[in-house]
């Protein structure tokens, strides 16, 4: 789903799917796309013989309607940035705060 | 023309920043490598989401954690036996819109297919137990030190010849 965030971590084989969030093999009770998506990562973990190799599946996402793939509520940590701006240069940086100093959310 | 996949297609334009900075942090590191034994129709496959599912006669995923500290969440797992199905499951993950895999765990688990590609012989087995944790963590030490060892120790215990990870 971010093949380029998975492969800077060293993930030794990647199926990417350009997939919503929450919608990963596709969308509910459309078992033949998911099965499809399913098929082709498996052959992909057949197929690839180098370590950190990406492959990029050729599913296109098209829906019919539009989709709401945000969780009902912001999660915790948007909140919390919002309400303490000075974090996030730590999270970009992927820094979080000392446990004993960190703020309360 | 072959595909290449947008990693940022869906992400709004803060995130995506984000994101696209985190592709930058990756510590380079020798990429840990299995060769596949053998072929797929006689492997077992496992699956572990980051979608933190969890039977609902099982303990839920406590989401107050991350609620109290927003840099953390639940670092524990949940077994999900093979032949699990959506209405045995609840989804903990703060992150996404739950709402899909609850109607069909296949969006983001797909137990019940990796059944049928069992009894069409596409793979020898499903794994007696696949694996659910919370995804989202900026504080990784307990996933890594503690879970990611409980899984592989099970993986390895049930003979997992293969396994994907499906992210969310």
């Amino acid at each position: 789903m971010m093949p380029e965030l998975t492969k800077s971590v060293g993930v030794p084989r990647i199926a990417a799917i350009e997939h919503p969030f929450g919608l990963t093999l596709g969308l509910p009770q459309d078992a033949a796309h998911q099965l499809a998506v399913l098929r082709a990562t498996l052959r992909a973990l057949e197929e690839i013989s180098q370590p950190g190799t990406v492959v990029h599946l050729p599913f296109e996402w098209e829906p019919k309607e539009k989709l709401n793939t945000y969780p009902p509520e912001a999660p915790p940590i948007a909140r919390f940035l919002r309400r303490h701006p000075w974090y996030i240069p730590k999270f970009l940086n992927r820094t979080p705060p000392e446990i004993s100093g960190r703020a309360a959310p | 023309m072959a595909k290449t996949v947008d990693s940022y297609r869906f992400l709004d334009g803060v995130t995506r920043r984000v994101m696209k900075h985190w592709a930058t942090l990756g510590a380079p590191r020798e990429i840990p490598w299995s060769p596949l034994a053998k072929p797929l129709s006689q492997c077992t496959v496992a699956i572990v989401s980051s979608a933190a599912v969890a039977l609902k006669t099982d303990r839920p995923f406590d989401q107050e954690i991350e609620q109290r500290d927003p840099w953390f969440s639940d670092p524990s797992y949940r077994v999900l036996p093979r032949a699990t199905t959506t209405g045995e499951v609840r989804l903990y993950h703060l992150h996404i819109n739950t709402s899909f895999a609850q109607q069909d765990l296949n969006c983001v688990m797909p137990l019940e297919l990796l059944r049928q590609l069992e009894a069409q012989g596409e793979i020898a087995h499903s794994a007696p137990s696949h694996y659910s944790y919370m995804g989202y963590t900026v504080r990784p030490e307990a996933l890594l030190r503690h879970t990611v060892p409980g899984i592989v120790g099970r993986l390895r215990q049930e003979q997992a010849d293969a396994v994907a990870l499906v992210p969310v």
